[in-house]
């Protein structure tokens, strides 16, 4: 989706501004599960996907994920890289890097290229690193 | 010699950060312990270490430190290698240069990208129940994992709907 300073006036483009604010995927479509949104089963997804609600069962994305504060995940995630601000119980495989912010909470094993954790976070499990070759 | 501002108990000044509640302890790079060491105070590390480690105060392990020890103290950073186990009863930064491989106890943990980290991590903070209150704040109320008592016979509870 193209944004031209002038001459557009559709409306759609002021969706794609206020969604463009709240996320920031470096290319690729995104999509976000909002706080209301529930999710239970298993789901493979070509992009970014940033989640707002609740989750049960399975993530596969071949971007990124993001779990926002507030959103509970009861999941599997895999994805190139996975930030948690949320609340995560679940392994969890980043092929790039596993950033967990200071409100965010992880239980289960992971697997990550890289691994961030910031003052406040909780993280309980297994980490491996590496394997991605 | 007319400065006399530090009271001749403290035999070193050397490390300025050292607190007031103890003293601090250097291992240089070119020092080596192969067993126990423990130390009320402060500990850095920038040689190499085998063994066991009990610090009551803060550990350093500093980018030149080789380390196959397990490691207690209150705040522990590391940035250098550690193979061993690691209690942080405060505090545990694993810098971007630094290698920790072993299991992971910490209050507070913090994990700078770059850093390697290989185990077991555990962090239950004291005064923080575990947190699982799965049902008191999820509407829809279907077990969709059921819990391990699910196959009771007995008359208990029924689900609503």
């Amino acid at each position: 989706m193209e944004m031209h300073e002038a001459g557009s006036e559709s409306p759609n483009l002021a969706v794609a501004t206020e969604g463009a604010a709240e996320s920031k995927h470096d290319g690729g479509p995104g999509n976000t599960l909002g706080p209301r949104d529930t999710l239970e089963g298993k789901l493979t997804y070509e992009g970014n996907l940033r989640v707002e609600g609740r989750v049960e069962g399975e993530l596969h994305v071949t971007g990124d994920i993001e779990i926002a504060r507030g959103a509970t995940v009861r999941a599997s995630l895999e994805a190139s890289n996975v930030a948690v601000q949320g609340d995560v119980q679940g392994t969890v495989i980043a092929r790039k890097k596993l950033g967990l912010s200071g409100s965010g909470r992880l239980t289960g094993d992971v697997q990550v290229g890289r691994l961030q954790v910031s003052d406040g976070a909780s993280l309980n499990g297994n980490v491996r690193m590496g394997g991605f070759e | 010699m007319d400065r006399v501002r530090t009271p001749a108990i403290k035999g070193r000044d050397s490390k300025p950060a050292v607190p007031e509640s103890g003293h601090g302890v250097l291992l240089g790079p070119r020092d080596q312990v192969i067993g126990q060491l423990y130390v009320a105070g402060d500990l850095r590390v920038q040689g190499t270490v085998e063994g066991e480690l009990v610090v009551t105060g803060e550990i350093e392990i500093d980018d030149t430190a080789k380390v196959k020890a397990s490691v207690s103290g209150s705040d522990v950073s590391i940035r250098g290698q550690v193979n061993g186990s690691v209690t942080a009863r405060r505090r545990l930064l694993v810098a971007d240069s630094g290698t920790l491989i072993g299991d992971v106890r910490a209050a507070r943990l913090i994990v700078k990208d770059g850093a390697t980290l290989i185990g077991n991590v555990s962090m239950s903070a004291p005064g923080e129940a575990v947190v699982t209150l799965p049902e008191s704040d999820a509407p829809p109320a279907e077990p969709a994992v059921a819990p391990s008592g699910a196959g009771k016979t007995g008359p208990a509870k029924r689900n609503r709907k």
